[in-house]
């Protein structure tokens, strides 16, 4: 499959900072024979457990899917599970690592998401339903689904998170990944509370406080539009009344199938 | 490691993924309010998470359309049409995937239970795909007589994680993210807590409890090729061996197979539910030999037997013929971008081949753990083969076995046991509580005891690499004790199991501080790997028979009279595993053993 990749040996760059023992971030080379298909991650695994195990970095599924790898590679908010190394190495055959930028450092790639964790929380992610529950499912369309696509399928890795300008700045913000999670509530048709979800994210500290710079659709891994979403959740609290009218006429049919 | 507090909760929960989180929810939204959650990576980094098709349950949405046949094109039911499915042929298709080990009270439960949970999920705020109608999306999975799987596209477990999740935090459950249990407390028969280790400072905590529940999940990690997260290295189920507990029919690891080739990551069995090829070699569809009727979506342990005889045969893919192809292309491009857009990036991204141009390369990987810790229907531990309850200590999901899979699992049912059992053992662990459960004393200082555990593992100079045993070990066990297994080589992967537990005693840890130790992590995992592998290997060794995925070359026959029994093994005095049986819960009038053809 990657036989346009010959083995070579690459110098991997790891950004290297215990506060128990150093006053300042490092950086520290390591050299890693670079094999067919090796991915970023490959090479960090490699290194932790033949070279040297203090290098520390999360990781789990390693397909992209469980938002544990995300961190700062060659300049650029990434997953290190599904990022091939040979893509990264330049020309002079290293390859640079560290942790998600703006977020404090517990040990080398392993950040403090406290504050990202936080704000997933203050827009209360889970669904709050009608009281008529029916007995079988609530009947969405196929296009109802489609709309929530995008937001379903994030995988809260932060990336998007630390490449925030806002963030960066140190302000307070719900950030890009809680209004997502807010976005996909709001646009839900069994949602009960568009309105003051609405009301909770037009705050100061919301969606106005995005800038637009589009970082974090560049740093998404997954290929997301949080900008987007954001805009839409900007638009939409405008006339938050109406959707919330909207909403419960939509209600009344929640328990009957979608016309043709 | 200095010193730390005791933490105290009614009830502890180890594991986040499906069945901790439903077990969470359910004992909080009884009214037991006091549940702390410890999962080793943050919940949402489960690996329910990394579940792509489906979740079973007979909903009676979708049919092939009438005059097509049973492979045919899926539509919706029109309201008042005859129902294709029902609990009972679920319950047989079960029975019949699990090739008759499977206990018939559970997976009774489970079947009936399945629709309920399904629609529990969908008011909970899970999106599903949706027939055009509105209703819950239905596809084809292996072993399943009748389109039974719900799905969201492939991402299914991603989005019931993040409900369940939801909901827990909803009921005020707290969680302790990034918590590594490494013991578990029993004595005289009745639990009494946990010992902890805070991976971000190091401390070492003795959490005392009045009940506690085991969600650990399962344990691939035991084998080369796998599509199992790094995560799930069996640490519970060796912890609870470890704690006196017993194990059950650990020899049954099932083989999925469509793992990428040489990464082992999932290609979901949705691929061959959406309509996916097998081809050979020569191009042949060659499940035409081995599995007429049911071709591609026989059930895993039969498919992944038959890829294996292809490759053993000289008929494989790739440069060193370990491979098959997996072919998608007459699917088209937009059922493959609505259907399978997670299974597309993942063939782009680790083996650079897209799936609606060329057919991609797969093999057989270690998937799924149907062995685990004895329960009982609500998720009780059992003791022993006469039902004896651990007091106070439950389990549920892919570490328990309950057991619904039997000798092989039917894809789909996973993500409901955890869902079903995980819900069930909640229910009875609230039931347990208010009944006037008490606190426990314990005996002694457990936390110090682990304490110098780990400090030994610290302070010991040896020359081994962690990485290097446990390499070696699962290299042995997909060689020796992989597809096919046979009296031979199971000698040979027990004598190397028992090498590399003696080569552990001189294993060295390379970092020696106590912040974020992952280094120190991997080879308590490590350990926990060697603990159950040399169970998995002389079960399968004991086990003189080929049942579901316990496939014995040596012994090709299923042999109902002396094997029709689950495997119980404790560890010995000597530390060795010391094996009993116990009866399998059958309805002989309802579901006899059959021979099972597909
Ligand atoms: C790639 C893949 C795809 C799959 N697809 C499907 C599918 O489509 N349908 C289906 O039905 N099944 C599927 N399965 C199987 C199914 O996903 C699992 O069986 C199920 O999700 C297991 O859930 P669980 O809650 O038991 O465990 P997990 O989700 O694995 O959770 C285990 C939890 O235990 C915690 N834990 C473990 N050890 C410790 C410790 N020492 N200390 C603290 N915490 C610990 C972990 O942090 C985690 O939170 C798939 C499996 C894989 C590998
Ligand atoms: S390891 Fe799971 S997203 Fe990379």
């Amino acid at each position: 499959m990657s036989n346009n990749n010959a083995q070579r040996t690459v110098t991997v760059r790891i950004q290297r900072f215990n506060p128990d023992t150093d006053k300042k971030p490092y950086m520290q080379d390591y050299q890693v024979e670079m094999k067919p298909g090796m991915t970023v991650l490959d090479a960090l695994h490699e290194i932790k457990t033949h070279q040297d195990g203090t290098v520390t970095y999360r990781r789990s599924c390693r397909h992209a899917i469980c938002g544990s790898c995300a961190m700062h590679i060659n300049g650029r908010n990434t997953l290190a599970c599904n990022t091939p190394l040979k893509n990264e190495v330049t020309h002079k055959n290293t390859v640079t690592i560290g942790p998600l930028p703006y977020l404090p450092v517990i040990k080398d790639m392993v950040v403090d998401r406290t504050t990202f964790w936080e704000e997933y929380l203050r827009v209360k992610p889970w669904l709050i339903p009608p009281d008529d529950i029916p007995e079988k499912e609530f009947r969405m369309s196929q296009d109802e689904v489609k709309a929530l696509h995008d937001a379903e399928t994030c995988i809260m890795c932060g990336a998007c998170y630390s490449s925030c300008a806002v963030i960066g700045l140190n302000k307070k913000y719900i950030g890009p990944h809680a209004l997502l999670k807010s976005f996909m509530r709001v646009l839900d048709p069994r949602d009960s509370s568009p309105a003051e979800r609405l009301e909770e994210v037009s705050g100061a500290d919301g969606v106005y406080r995005c800038h637009t710079i589009f970082n974090c659709i560049d740093a998404c891994p997954k290929g997301l539009n949080p900008t987007q979403a954001i805009e839409t959740l900007r638009k939409l609290a405008q006339k938050r009344q109406k959707l919330e009218e909207a909403r419960r006429e939509r209600q009344k049919h929640l328990n009957e199938p979608i016309p043709a | 490691m200095p010193n730390s507090e005791v933490i105290t909760h009614d009830v502890i929960i180890v594991g986040a993924g499906l069945a901790g989180s439903w077990a969470a929810m359910a004992t909080a939204q009884q009214g037991v309010k006091d549940v702390g959650v410890l999962s080793k990576i943050h919940p949402l980094r489960s690996h329910s998470g990394a579940a792509q098709g489906g979740i079973a349950a007979a909903l009676n949405n979708v049919r092939p359309v009438p005059g097509t046949g049973p492979r045919g094109p899926l539509e919706q039911i029109p309201v008042g049409d005859e129902l294709v499915d029902s609990t009972e042929l679920h319950m047989f298709d079960t029975i019949k995937g699990s090739d008759w080990l499977g206990d018939q009270n559970a997976i009774e439960i489970m079947v009936n239970d399945a629709i309920d949970v399904i629609y529990e999920y969908e008011h909970m705020g899970c999106v599903f795909s949706r027939t055009p109608d509105g209703r819950i999306a239905q596809r084809r999975f292996g072993g399943h007589s009748a389109p039974r799987a719900n799905y969201a596209a492939d991402r299914t477990g991603h989005v019931l994680l993040h409900t369940i999740h939801e909901q827990a935090l909803y009921h005020g459950v707290k969680f302790y993210a990034e918590w590594y249990v490494m013991d578990l407390i029993v004595e005289d028969n009745a639990v009494r807590g946990v010992v902890a280790i805070d991976v971000l400072t190091g401390k070492i905590h003795l959490l005392r409890a009045k009940a506690v529940m085991f969600g650990t999940g399962g344990y691939g990690r035991a084998f080369k090729i796998t599509s199992n997260a790094y995560a799930n290295t069996g640490d519970g189920v060796a912890i609870a061996y470890d704690a006196g507990v017993p194990l059950m029919d650990m020899e049954f690891v099932q083989f999925h197979p469509t793992g990428l080739y040489q990464h082992g990551i999932l290609m979901s069995e949705a691929c061959r539910g959406e309509g996916g090829y097998l081809i050979n070699k020569n191009g042949e569809r060659f499940m035409e030999k081995y599995a007429p009727d049911k071709m591609e979506l026989a059930p895993r342990d039969l498919v992944s037997r038959s890829e294996q005889t292809e490759i053993d045969e000289g008929r494989g893919v790739m440069d060193d013929g370990q491979g098959i192809f997996l072919d998608m292309r007459h699917l088209g491009r937009e059922k493959i971008l609505e259907r399978l857009p997670q299974v597309r990036d993942i063939a782009i991204d680790f083996v650079h081949v897209d799936p609606i141009d060329d057919p991609v390369p797969i093999q057989p990987t270690a998937h799924y753990s149907m062995g685990g810790i004895p329960t009982d229907v609500h998720g009780q531990v059992i003791a022993d083969a006469s039902g004896t309850p651990v007091v106070g200590f439950y389990a549920a999901g892919e570490a328990a076995c309950v057991s619904v899979h039997g000798a092989n699992r039917l894809g789909t049912n996973s993500l409901l046991e955890a869902s079903v059992f995980g819900r069930r053992a909640g229910y009875a662990i609230a039931e347990f509580i208010k009944g006037g459960a008490k606190l426990l004393p314990v005996t002694g200082d457990p936390a110090e005891r682990s304490r110098q555990a780990v400090k030994e593992l610290l302070d010991n100079p040896g020359t081994e690499l962690v990485e290097d045993i446990a390499q070696e070990l699962k290299a042995n066990m997909t060689m020796n004790c992989g597809i096919f297994r046979d009296e031979e080589r199971l000698n040979i992967a027990l004598d190397k199991v028992h090498e590399l537990q003696q080569r552990f005693k001189n294993a060295r840890v390379m970092d020696k501080g106590s912040r974020f130790n992952t280094d120190l992590l991997a080879t308590l995992e490590a350990k926990h790997l060697l603990t159950f592998s040399e169970v998995i290997v002389k079960g399968a060794l004991n086990r003189t028979e080929s049942r579901g995925a316990h496939s014995r070359t040596d012994h090709p026959k299923r042999d109902d009279e002396d094997w029709l029994k689950h495997t119980i093994a404790h560890k010995g005095e000597d530390g060795r595993p010391q094996f009993s049986y116990k009866d399998v819960t059958l309805y002989w009038d309802r579901f006899p053993p059959q021979e099972r053809k597909y």
